[in-house]
């Protein structure tokens, strides 16, 4: 490389001798972005190769109106009300004198670590009104507002209060300066928390299926189910255009309310300031509180548990254990393999990102970021569709292709992951190496790498938590006899063997709460240590 | 222990130079500073000598070795270069002496050459200790023993005492200096602070236009700079018209004894004179030059004065005149001097002159 540069140097380009590109890092990149395209592609060729005119006939029919309608009013109202409940908790911790903040921080955000087919199960097992647009809303806000709470609680814990101090030295009252100036520190936080809930709801597919409410993921399992490629491939676009709307949008709202970063002068380390008294309200907020927790994590522990105990004696017969460990040791298996191929393949992207500029960089790091708008469903069907095509079959059904599909759908987890914790090792602690006479690879191995270490294992715990809790892309590739933990609660749950399903539940939710309690962790600590 | 020369150094950023037909001279075993305002190109001067840039045009040979040139480029970690950036940055997962034998081959890290290191920039037996531990003064010192390790050819700081307490600052400077003057270490210093380009360099460049200006020992750039424009540059300057008769220059404080190093042209009759605000005193008698104080400034250790000198005729004469006296003298005056008190001011020379435009 260095090599390059400076022949490039004696050849007199009109830029001058420029600074030598890695190449290894580009073409690293290049790799990883065309593997996040395979399902896009895939489903492309599907699509064409199913012909216009049937496609047509696929996609303009009642049934798409009826899907889209649901999706849609369930994907607004819920996405609105998680917006609501995550912001509302995240400022009433972060920045008022609420008794007991450090302990709800901890609570309103484990139910992040239960699967959404786990609190349907817990709201429909219970109660048979849970059901329909009224369960999905209840079950899918209780389910997903950490997703708007962790993004707010960070942007506020981050964000410098001291321009809420100027706004009220300036004459501008208490509800004003939230409305004017803390909602608008934690606007980027709002909208990507938004955009988050947006594509789950978008995805999902084991609530709705137990709540009894169609969507566009819940009819492209069936049409998958029963062989017809062709609708399911139809409905899988119509799917992806929701969902990359869905991202343009959130990426334009996003451009044009961006305000400048001002640098923030003084030390780098936080002042404590005053919370905010909530005063009268200080009982009401914790009733709210205590309820939000009730629901989100209380009815699915408590369901479960109840279900468990309803069934005593055969649920913990021996052959129900040494399932439950067999499942448990597939769960574990797959997510800790998901897990480090997913934060391996973003290492390369987020060096890019975090380190390199100038438009390859740009389009690299973007185009990685379609994998989010590519619902698991439609991962999954497209890699199936591809063995299925162009391989004979060879690979379908085999645990590498479903590790490979979950690297593929949490790829954009684990990147987040990683940039976080590069930035974590400033570039100038890499310039110091190589001036003490240490070459690229090693200083990657000797400062880069270390200093990521934290940041890295916070990405695996991302993807191993999103593999724990996944259930369709797993329904749909998973190899012939295994069960996971999922799919086995599955199973049992399509039986309405409700008493046999719940230690599945249980144990899921313990599996899921260790890495979110290390993520939690992570994202606490400020972006910046000081050397 | 080796030179460095550049010549011809350009480097832009965009459509924005930074850097244009740049040449500096950094003799062997000399500590030199650049002296620049902030973004007048000096960390990008550094950076292009340590190869973290590559630069557009131009050379730069440390000890005789061609490492940034037409067809030739030598990385960063094939250049010896010491690098001390602006806060240290010590890597913050490794110890004190994982730090400082960083730079090393992998069996004398646990040597007593790290050690020994520690001892010369007097942190013996902090070895143990993480970054975090230390003050921002001893974190300095250990960027340095990290950088002296590799026995660099050439030890490149980045402000490296801009991040200190000022009463730190002293110290750590005076220690430094001691360090590279014992070791005899060709180093080159970037700092906007002329106080301390002044007080620690053998040489300073003054970076002007993305050139240097001049490059002289302290106290030539002081009093001898090259042009008035430097003159002001680098510290606060009088430039009082004047008329040389022989080796005496008549200015509005009298005939004042012309620095036999200035080079005035016989033809010259009008020149431009310098004087420092220190060269002028506060005297008590009447033979002066009479002024009238338009604001004083009390620092402790000295004041500073600003005057509006008087004409024959009593009225405002010529150009507002900068004072500075050591702090108390000012007292023959009177204790306090507001402003429109009348004071005589008396110069002191030798001074410096430039021939006027």
């Amino acid at each position: 490389m260095t090599l390059l540069a400076g022949t490039q140097g004696a050849s007199g380009t009109r830029a001058g001798r420029r600074a030598s590109r890695p190449v290894a890092l580009y073409t690293a990149a290049s790799a990883v972005a065309a593997l996040m395209a395979v399902p896009l592609v895939f489903l492309l060729i599907e699509a064409a190769g199913a012909g216009a005119g049937e496609l047509r006939s696929l996609i303009f029919r009642p049934l798409t109106w009826s899907l889209l309608w649901n999706t849609v009013r369930l994907s607004a109202v819920v996405t609105v009300a998680c917006a609501v409940i995550g912001t509302a908790a995240a400022w009433c911790v972060e920045r008022t004198d609420l008794p007991g903040h450090r302990v709800w921080a901890v609570l309103v955000v484990i139910p992040l670590a239960i699967p959404d087919f786990v609190v349907s199960f817990g709201w429909n097992s219970l109660w048979t009104w849970a059901h329909g647009f009224t369960g999905a809303v209840i079950v899918m806000t209780l389910a997903v507002y950490p997703l708007v709470y962790l993004p707010v609680a960070a942007s506020l814990r981050g964000a410098d209060p001291s321009q809420e101090e100027v706004a009220r030295s300036l004459g501008v009252g208490r509800v004003r300066t939230f409305t004017r100036i803390t909602l608008g520190q934690a606007k980027g936080a709002i909208g990507g928390g938004c955009l988050l809930v947006a594509l789950v709801l978008l995805a999902e597919f084991g609530a709705f299926e137990i709540l009894g409410y169609q969507t566009f993921t819940t009819e492209i399992f069936t049409e998958f189910h029963g062989y017809s490629f062709a609708a399911s491939c139809a409905l899988s676009l119509v799917l992806v255009l929701l969902s990359l709307l869905v991202l343009a949008g959130e990426a334009t709202l996003r451009g044009s309310g961006r305000g400048g970063r001002v640098a923030r002068t003084g030390p780098m380390t936080q002042r404590i300031t005053p919370p905010q008294r909530l005063g009268r309200l200080r009982w009401p907020v914790l009733a709210l509180f205590a309820a939000l927790v009730v629901l989100a994590l209380g009815i699915p522990v408590a369901s479960a548990l109840y279900w468990m105990a309803a069934g005593l004696p055969p649920a913990l017969s021996g052959g129900a254990n040494v399932s439950l460990l067999n499942a448990a040791a597939h769960t574990a298996g797959y997510g800790g393999a998901a897990g480090v191929l997913a934060t391996v393949l973003a290492f390369p992207v987020a060096l890019l990102a975090v380190r390199q500029s100038g438009r390859a960089r740009h389009f690299l790091e973007g185009s990685t970021y379609l994998v989010l708008g590519m619902p698991g469903v439609v991962v999954a069907f497209a890699l199936s569709y591809f063995t299925e095509r162009y391989l004979a079959g060879f690979g379908y059904g085999t645990a590498a292709l479903l590790v490979g599909c979950y690297a593929i759908m949490f790829f954009p987890l684990a990147l987040v992951g990683v940039k976080a914790s590069l930035a974590r090792a400033p570039v100038s602690l890499d310039e110091v190496a190589r001036s003490l006479g240490q070459r690229r690879l090693a200083v990657l191995f000797r400062v880069t790498a270390r200093l990521a270490g934290p940041g890295l294992v916070a990405a695996f715990c991302l993807v191993f938590l999103s593999v724990v809790t996944e259930l369709t892309a797993t329904l749909l590739l998973i190899p012939t006899g295994t069960q996971t933990l999922a799919t086995q609660f599955w199973s049992y749950e399509t039986n309405l063997s409700y008493s046999q399903a719940a230690p599945f539940a249980l144990v899921m939710m313990v599996v899921a709460a260790v890495p979110s309690y290390l993520l939690g962790r992570f994202f606490q600590r400020p972006a910046v240590t000081r050397g | 222990m080796r030179h460095v020369t550049v010549t011809g150094l350009d480097k832009a950023f965009g459509a924005h130079p930074v850097l244009a037909g740049l040449d500096l001279e950094v003799p062997a075993g000399s500590l030199t500073a650049i002296l620049g305002p902030s973004g007048s190109g000096k960390t990008t001067l550094l950076r292009l000598l340590a190869g973290f840039e590559h630069a557009d045009a131009g050379t730069i040979g440390i000890g005789g070795i061609l490492v940034d040139g037409p067809g030739a480029y030598l990385p960063p970690e094939r250049r010896r270069i010491g690098y001390v950036p602006q806060e240290g940055s010590l890597f913050p997962h490794l110890t004190v002496a994982g730090n400082v034998g960083f730079g090393l081959p992998a069996r004398q890290r646990r040597g007593g050459q790290v050690e020994a290191l520690l001892e010369t920039v007097g942190l013996a037996g902090f070895g143990r200790r993480y970054p975090h531990q230390l003050s921002g003064g001893q974190q300095q010192r250990v960027a340095l023993a990290r950088a002296l390790a590799i026995e660099p050819a050439v030890v490149l700081l980045d402000e490296p005492f801009a991040s200190l307490d000022a009463h730190l600052r002293a110290s750590v400077r005076a220690d430094v200096q001691e360090i590279f003057r014992r070791a005899g270490t060709t180093a080159v210093l970037v700092t906007h602070d002329q106080d301390e380009a002044l007080s620690v360099a053998d040489r300073v460049a003054a970076l002007r236009d993305g050139g240097i200006a001049q490059c002289a020992p302290p106290e030539d750039l002081y009093s001898r700079p090259a042009d008035p424009g430097l003159a002001s540059f680098i510290g606060d300057a009088n430039l009082v018209d004047g008329v040389v008769s022989g080796s005496t220059v008549k200015t509005l404080f009298g005939c004042l004894p012309l620095d036999p190093a200035a080079t005035i042209p016989a033809s010259a009759g009008q020149v431009t004179v310098l004087i420092r605000p220190e060269q002028i005193d506060i005297v008590p008698n009447e033979n002066g030059l009479t002024a009238q104080v338009t604001s004083f400034r009390y620092y402790g250790h000295d004041a500073v004065l600003y005057v509006q000198p008087e004409d024959e005729a009593g009225g405002a004469g010529s150009q507002p005149v900068v004072v500075r006296v050591a702090g108390g003298t000012h007292r023959a005056a009177g204790p306090h001097l507001p402003a429109g008190t009348t004071v005589t001011l008396l110069a002191r020379g030798p001074v410096f002159a430039w021939p006027a435009d």
